[in-house]
């Protein structure tokens, strides 16, 4: 554990100093800040605003630091040869991938906190605290930004920055489209059923990130929005959250394996 | 009394690697076999692409063999207790830039799960002894290449290693940086060390190695001591001889009578400069089985 511990420390020690990741941040803080400016453009509707804006803002940039950080995770250790100091080390391959991810969850979290800090401030400048409902909000976007990262680190130990970040990037926008993307297969090859059943499989292997940003549309047949008073509830979060946790095991066990038997030429 | 088991034990080991879209296979170490004993200096000698650092990628569980086998203080490669007790250094080290050097030996203190006060005093002595103590808290981008070397050798002491593995440590380095690393290896034979190291500076073989061996095309020619290696016979006699200002030099064959030689040339008014019985040196060696090499191919 100890081992884990110092990978995942130095990851974030490094994610910190990375200045593209800086720079992504500054920009996310800004934007969710500048949100207090668009509210007081819209009649009545500032809080509103500023709590769409921050949340989509976060859920964009989130994702966006995910991505960027995950792909480059493994790839950058192969490509800069600093692996060959750790591998020798008496250390299991996989508990350096649980290291690298379990630092950028870390960095993910001290950044999502950040924008989430800049997003009460812009609350409480428009004299509103932020609720249980936005709390529960944000901590469903954190899940989904573990899962994304996940699935950037499991691109990573086998593809390129590029290719990983296309291949990650296609995901999440399968996984947000599930609902639709299920919708349309039932109405449109429901008179081919090998291919329904072939599609609708596929799609169970993406994961299903609608699940983690529900504002502003249905739940269990119920219009919810982060805005009105009946929000989720505390155990959806929790249920989504555990579908999220199981699926970023998966898709790290599949990483651990796929590195467990990578050559380091 | 039973004999211990060799530091390192390489048995019949061969990578080929696929390479392209259309996976033409290279072989890169074809079969090598030797074993390394413990508390001797092992040279791994070899020209550049000749399977050096393949062999050792694999003993370091950075890659997997494609057959063969091979064992680091008796047990087989990958064994997480046999890295606890082996230091490594690779070819051209790269460290994490955002680390100073007693952050990244500290780091590498931690993976060995070293209490925090022993990894601390480890770290300022082995900064000390590679003559980085003025650097320990420069950031690595500010390092040289011969300062990253030098970190590498002292990452690879950080847990006190029964056998030391050192791919190419004098590369990078100008001629005081390899006395120091020479040196440095040295002190490690004295404290009862395995070190095995890779090279191409045939001089450092020379100056440290018990044994050695040569590896050309990815496979072993030769493995053994120094000694038995070369040829103890002798090659020439080079004689140098200084007539009217102007020094000659002479190469007499085995056969050829040099005291004649030194008379008839006395007596021409000559003055002998010096006298040298050339024998085979590890150079020769070296060439000799490159050339071999390139003829069977």
């Amino acid at each position: 554990m100890n081992r884990v511990v110092a990978i995942a420390i130095n990851t974030f020690r490094e994610a910190i100093r990375e200045k593209l990741l800086a720079v992504i941040l500054v920009f996310a803080c800004g934007l969710i800040a500048a949100s207090f400016g668009v509210g007081k453009l819209s009649l009545h509707e500032e809080l509103r605003v500023i709590r769409d804006l921050g949340l989509g803002g976060i859920s964009l940039f989130s994702k966006v630091l995910a991505v960027v950080a995950g792909v480059n995770l493994v790839y950058k250790e192969i490509e800069r040869k600093t692996l060959y100091a750790f591998i020798p080390k008496p250390i299991h391959r996989w508990q350096f991938i649980v290291g690298k991810y379990l630092g950028l969850v870390v960095t993910l979290t001290a950044q999502m906190a950040l924008m989430s800090g800049v997003l009460a401030l812009t609350l409480l400048a428009q004299d509103a605290a932020p609720d249980g409902a936005l709390v529960r909000a944000l901590v469903l976007l954190w899940a989904e930004a573990l899962v994304v990262t996940a699935v950037a680190v499991f691109f990573s130990t086998f593809s390129t920055p590029l290719l990983s970040g296309i291949f990650t990037a296609g995901i999440i926008g399968i996984g947000r489209s599930t609902p639709e993307l299920h919708a349309l297969i039932t109405s449109q090859l429901k008179d081919v059923p090998g291919l329904q059943t072939t599609l609708d499989w596929a799609t169970q292997l993406v994961p299903d990130l609608h699940l983690f940003y529900v504002s502003g549309s249905m739940v269990g047949g119920k219009w919810v929005t982060v805005n009105a008073g009946d929000f989720i509830s505390w155990s959806y979060v929790a249920g989504a959250s555990g579908y999220g946790a199981l699926y970023a095991a998966c898709v790290l066990a599949l990483a651990m394996a796929i590195f467990a038997r990578r050559d380091f030429v | 009394m039973t004999e211990p088991a060799p530091a390192i034990r390489v048995d019949d080991l061969k990578k080929t690697f696929a390479f392209g879209f259309l996976r033409r296979k290279v072989q890169a170490v074809r079969g090598v076999s030797f074993e390394v004993r413990p508390g001797e200096i092992f040279g791994f000698v070899g020209p550049n692409g000749a399977g050096k650092t393949t062999t050792i990628k694999m003993l370091m569980g950075l890659i997997f063999p494609s057959g063969g086998s091979c064992e680091l203080l008796g047990r087989r490669v990958p064994d997480v207790h046999a890295k606890r007790r082996v230091g490594f250094l690779p070819e051209t080290p790269y460290f994490y830039e955002h680390l100073s050097g007693r952050e990244f030996l500290h780091l590498c203190g931690r993976l060995f799960d070293l209490p925090a006060d022993e990894r601390r005093a480890r770290a300022d002595r082995l900064l000390e002894e590679v003559g980085l103590a003025g650097a320990a808290s420069r950031p690595l981008r500010k390092y040289s290449k011969g300062m990253l070397q030098r970190l590498g050798l002292a990452q690879a002491l950080i847990n006190d290693p029964e056998l030391v593995v050192l791919d190419e440590p004098m590369s990078g380095l100008d001629p005081i940086g390899r006395k120091e690393i020479r040196d440095l290896i040295g002190g490690l034979r004295a404290r009862g060390k395995t070190v095995f190291f890779s090279t191409h500076i045939l001089a450092d073989v020379e100056l440290l190695c018990d044994r050695c061996a040569i590896i050309v095309g990815g496979a072993i020619r030769d493995v053994g001591p120094l000694e038995k290696l070369l040829s103890p016979k002798l090659l020439h006699t080079e004689v140098v001889i200084e007539r009217d200002g102007h020094a000659e030099e002479r190469r007499l064959p085995p056969g050829d009578d040099v005291q004649a030689f030194l008379r008839e040339a006395l007596a021409a008014g000559g003055r002998v400069v010096s006298v040298t019985p050339v024998r085979e040196h590890l150079e020769d060696l070296f060439v000799r089985e490159v050339e071999a090499d390139k003829a069977r191919q």
